[in-house]
């Protein structure tokens, strides 16, 4: 589903570089939750957005569902992210003026989707979060672990093959980390959905298939 | 997207309501520019209707007590003295009342079928000429008018479209005086496509000319035009053979020309200064909306991000931004001619309607062309923020 060849980041600036990734290789098979661990400032969230093609590699190859991102430009990354990738942040990053089904039909607004169908898939996304009654609240009136239930209705609305969590409980206590980590289980059990998820959580890791630690931007594990 | 922007802006109605009242402020001011701008400019582009280059204006006082005898062969012998001259083209005759004067003779009654006000004025046979005019049906003044059953007037296109549109108007009779028995109607014999004799900036009048012959002594002014480049001393040989016929010197020679640059610089006067404060506000409404607009983007880095990585292309990043500021724009427009409206449907100064709604057009597209200019730039910056950086600042 997702292979990573080599892939290396390095961040120049006019006096520093500094290595984010150092030739790192993952092959991640459809239908995988993977999990991501290391220490803070080890790549975990460089190499996340360069699964989610909103940063590029300095070298190496990436593949998603067959294809290289090589073969894509600016349009059409965007249209391949909008389709294909869903995205779960530690900080939620809801826009606290849309309401939470506004919230939700963000990914649907740049699809060829009227505003019908839109607020259709709406909700029914929310249903799977369990936040149907919640769908005219404002961020700002939500939990922390609500926050993160509308999150993940944003991120599965378009129906993904693959959602790219990093710290999805990372905000939330143990009770709301758990209950997100049982959706995001329930997704990828129930959709076969392909979950990558960056985390510190021991406990949480251990709860997805597989486990891929970093260490100063290589693979450890 | 457009629901989706109007969700966005109703949600920030609070955020937004300054942007939307400097809008609503600016339109006011530049709809009260562009109104007194387009009435005067429309007024400027419509013809004066007669000629003041090279038309010269001596104004003579002639008592009231004076002989009529000795003054009709007096201006006579003038006329024929002046042109004798080489240089002088035409002679003509009028009252007192000359264009740019400031003077004027109104009348108006509802005893035909239609109600009216006009303008009158006074002249000679000799002043389709000597004034340029260009009739557009019937002829001018003859000598023979003087004998006519009815008085002769000539009237001024404006003046029959008012109240004879679509019927012949030449030969008709109408009364024109306001106390006028039966026997004072008047029949018209020609009419001119306009005569602006108050100035360059208003607006059409009615105006109807009355028949004097060029003997009467209630015509004391001549008009006389001169062959282009007339030589320096010409005005001093016309000063010196008017003083040697009419024996008196207190008379002035001016050109309608430099009579026609001064009235209307008193109207250009106050348009450069009302559209030196429309620029003014509109550098200033600028640099505001700019300043707003880099502080939004500014704020709003990681819902750029955010959007950039749900699918969103940097042509939809600009395109939002662009939109928002717009729909503000639009929204601020729109209140602001619901008042601006009332001017016309009201009919509160004397002001055409269509000026009114030119005003209203330039004003809302001056305000969002500025828009789309301050947008552009912001916009684009925006567009080049880099979503994996921008999800990290929040």
């Amino acid at each position: 589903m997702i292979k990573l060849k080599n892939i290396s980041k390095i961040y120049k600036t006019k006096t520093v570089e500094t290595l984010a990734l150092n030739s790192v290789s993952i092959n991640i098979e459809e239908g995988e939750f993977l999990s991501i661990m290391g220490p803070s400032g080890c790549g975990k969230s460089t190499l996340l957005n360069i699964m989610g093609l909103i940063d590029e590699p300095s070298n190496g190859d990436l593949s998603i569902g067959g294809y290289s991102i090589d073969d894509y430009n600016g349009k059409s990354i965007a249209k391949f992210r909008n389709e294909h990738l869903g995205f779960i942040f530690q900080s939620f990053h809801l826009i606290n003026d849309l309401s939470v089904v506004d919230n939700v039909e963000l990914p649907l607004l740049y699809r060829k989707v009227s505003s019908k169908v839109r607020r259709q898939m709406a909700e029914e996304a929310l249903v799977k979060v369990g936040l149907k009654n919640r769908m005219k609240h404002f961020p700002s009136q939500l939990s922390g672990g609500q926050k993160q239930r509308v999150a993940i209705a944003r991120a599965i609305v378009g129906k993904p093959n693959i959602i790219l969590a990093d710290e999805p409980t990372g905000n939330l206590d143990s009770v709301m980390g758990n209950e997100i980590m049982d959706i995001l289980l329930g997704l990828n059990e129930e959709e076969k959905t392909t979950i990558v998820m960056v985390t510190h959580d021991e406990q949480m890791a251990k709860k997805t298939n597989r486990l891929i630690r970093l260490f100063d931007g290589s693979q450890v594990v | 997207m457009i629901k989706h922007i109007l969700t966005l802006i109703w949600n920030k109605k609070k955020k937004n309501f300054l942007l939307l009242l400097e809008i609503f402020f600016a339109f006011l001011i530049l709809f009260g520019v562009f109104t007194f701008v387009v009435e005067n400019m429309r007024n400027y582009n419509t013809p004066l209707g007669f000629d003041t280059e090279n038309v010269w204006l001596v104004y003579t006082e002639i008592p009231g007590d004076a002989d009529s005898t000795e003054i009709a062969e007096m201006k006579l012998l003038l006329r024929q003295e002046l042109i004798a001259l080489p240089e002088v083209e035409s002679i003509s005759y009028s009252n007192n009342i000359t264009p740019f004067s400031g003077s004027a003779w109104q009348t108006g009654n509802d005893r035909n079928d239609f109600e009216f006000n006009t303008r009158i004025m006074q002249h000679d046979e000799y002043y389709e000429e000597t004034g340029g005019l260009n009739l557009v049906e019937g002829r001018w003044f003859s000598p023979d008018d003087a004998l006519s059953k009815y008085d002769p007037v000539v009237i001024s296109k404006q003046f029959r479209d008012q109240c004879w549109k679509g019927k012949p108007v030449i030969d008709s009779l109408f009364i024109l005086d306001d106390e006028g028995e039966v026997s004072d109607f008047v029949k018209i014999i020609g009419v001119v496509d306009h005569f602006k004799y108050m100035g360059e900036f208003t607006s059409e009048y009615n105006v109807t000319f009355i028949y004097e012959p060029p003997t009467s002594k209630e015509l004391n002014t001549i008009y006389i035009r001169v062959k282009d480049n007339p030589s320096p001393n010409l005005e001093e040989t016309i000063n010196n053979r008017i003083a040697s016929i009419s024996k008196r010197n207190d008379f002035v020679i001016g050109t309608l020309e430099s009579r026609r640059v001064r009235n209307s610089r008193k109207t250009w006067m106050p348009i450069t200064i009302l559209l030196g404060i429309g620029g003014f506000l509109i550098i200033n409404v600028a640099l505001g909306l700019f300043g707003v607009l880099w502080y939004n983007i500014n704020k709003r880095r990681p819902e750029i991000g955010l959007r950039r990585t749900m699918g969103a292309t940097k042509s939809d990043i600009s395109k939002q931004f662009i939109g928002e500021i717009l729909m503000v724009t639009i929204f601020g427009i729109l209140i602001s001619s619901f008042f601006t409206l009332q001017f016309p449907l009201m009919k509160l100064f004397d002001i055409e309607n269509i000026n009114y709604y030119y005003a209203m057009l330039i004003s809302a597209g001056i305000i969002l062309l500025l828009v789309l200019i301050c947008a552009f730039y912001p916009s684009r910056q925006a567009a080049l923020i880099n979503p994996a950086i921008a999800l990290h600042e929040d």
